[in-house]
């Protein structure tokens, strides 16, 4: 990954993390609302990796984390491990349709939201959240509809920077 | 199959994002809540909070176009929910205006019998009408078993509305004054001159003074004289509204309008006692 798609996944990561803490609070529907870091970070996953899926869950995660409030590193820990199972799934699909992203993040929705509530119910927090399943569904089905506003996004700035490639290959000799 | 180092590199990584999240987790936890990652949370929690707050304002208007535009459904039931519920309303106000009416009519009665304890009464609802064009009847809800008689008279607060003309058990039919066929014998409340108030199918009744000389004047009033037996004396019957002289003969066209206004009548008393004369000497025959 180039210099510029780190720069850009920073960038997309810190705007997803202000429309997540400012803007879509105020839109809730059925009690839910889009968890956008998930979505960037379940879209890096299928783009660029496993691995760099589960650096912009943990950074995005630990963002929201600080901010929640809430235990620290909890959401960290779980939008990493569900980005980089959608790294993992990604390549038993053999395609490139919209549908794949879509189905990843959907279902890695409902992966993320049943660790994090998991994980409190583990850790025996007093104040543990209502699970309620109408609202994990909805949830899910709105991040569904944050991957027609990220994916493109995303998939379109690569920055496959070229004359990186050429002076690694120089480099190597290869 | 043997692990690639790319593979290898992101279990390893993986790894170490888990390990860090557990130590934060831990660390988290077991620290009090004046700990030093507490209060790292509870300083961007302070920075962040105006910011918050600066977009909830600005996005306030779109949240609340939002917010409708997904309670449209809603909206629209409780919109029905509340018409119906205007419409419940109307309705019961209409009734309340009704009732107020008919306490108002109620009162007037009773004003009327209390200042008349010489008589005894019941009170009438108005339940129907003459069904053509050539009489004036009205049927109340009182009849016999009321004792409810024929030629007993039927007033309201205003005046003389007319006398039974057929009894029913539950009903009775009373002639109004204004009938073609009715003929009450009246007078002149001043002068005291006697004569027959006559219907004719109009709004205004006819006067017919026993004595041609008897001088009337536009305004004034006419009562029941008590003569003929079936009305008793001193009830109100209308105003001189025109008195025309004949082109030929002596006797005069005197037109008297009428007290009651026979078109918005709904509750009227009938006078039981004392019986009509007629009555009297009929069940003494």
């Amino acid at each position: 990954m180039s210099r510029r798609r780190q720069l850009f996944l920073a960038t997309v990561v810190v705007l997803a993390f202000i429309l997540q803490i400012a803007v879509l609070p105020q839109f809730k529907l059925l009690g839910a609302q889009p968890d956008l870091i998930l979505v960037v970070a379940v879209l890096v996953a299928v783009t660029d990796g496993p691995m760099e899926g589960a650096l912009v869950g943990f950074f995005g995660g630990l963002l929201q984390d600080i901010v929640g409030p809430q235990v620290l590193g909890v959401g960290a820990f779980s939008k990493a491990l569900a980005a980089f199972a959608a790294g993992v799934l990604k390549d038993f699909f053999m395609t490139y349709s919209i549908l794949l992203p879509i189905l990843l993040v959907f279902l890695m929705s409902l992966f993320e939201q049943s660790i994090h509530q998991a994980a409190l119910a583990v850790l025996g927090q007093e104040q543990l959240p209502t699970f309620k399943v109408t609202v994990v569904f909805a949830s899910a089905l709105y991040d569904v509809l944050a991957v027609f506003l990220f994916y493109p996004l995303i998939r379109r700035f690569r920055f496959d920077d070229k004359e990186e490639s050429t002076l690694a290959i120089r480099t190597t000799g290869r | 199959m043997p692990a690639t180092p790319r593979t290898s590199r992101n279990r390893i990584i993986l790894i170490v994002i888990l390990i860090v999240c557990v130590t934060l987790v831990t660390l988290y936890v077991r620290e009090s809540d004046k700990g030093p990652l507490h209060k790292v949370q509870n300083f961007f929690l302070d920075v962040i909070s105006p910011v918050s707050s600066g977009f909830s304002k600005l996005f306030r208007p779109i949240k609340d176009g939002f917010v409708n535009l997904f309670h449209l459904p809603s909206l629209a039931s409780s919109k029905r929910e509340l018409e119906k519920e205007v419409g419940a309303l109307k309705r019961q106000a209409t009734q309340n205006a009704e009732l107020e009416k008919e306490v108002e009519e109620l009162e007037r009665l009773l004003n009327w019998t209390e200042g008349h304890p010489e008589y005894e009464t019941v009170g009438a609802d108005i339940i129907g009408q003459s069904p053509d064009n050539w009489q004036r009847l009205m049927i109340v809800n009182k009849g016999s078993s009321q004792g409810v008689k024929k030629y007993m008279s039927v007033v309201t607060e205003e005046g003389l509305v007319g006398r039974i003309i057929s009894v029913g058990s539950r009903s009775a039919v009373v002639q109004l004054i204004t009938d073609s066929r009715s003929g009450i014998g009246g007078r002149d409340v001043t002068t005291r001159a006697t004569g027959i108030i006559e219907g004719r199918n109009e709004a205004t009744v006819r006067f017919t003074p026993m004595n041609s000389d008897t001088q009337l004047k536009v305004r004034d009033s006419l009562e029941t004289s008590g003569m003929g037996g079936t009305c008793p004396p001193g009830i109100p019957i209308g105003l001189v509204s025109k008195v025309t002289k004949r082109s030929k003969g002596l006797t005069r066209l005197i037109e008297v309008e009428p007290l009651v206004d026979f078109s918005r009548l709904d509750k009227v008393l009938i006078i039981i006692m004392p019986q009509p004369e007629s009555i009297i000497l009929k069940e003494a025959q």
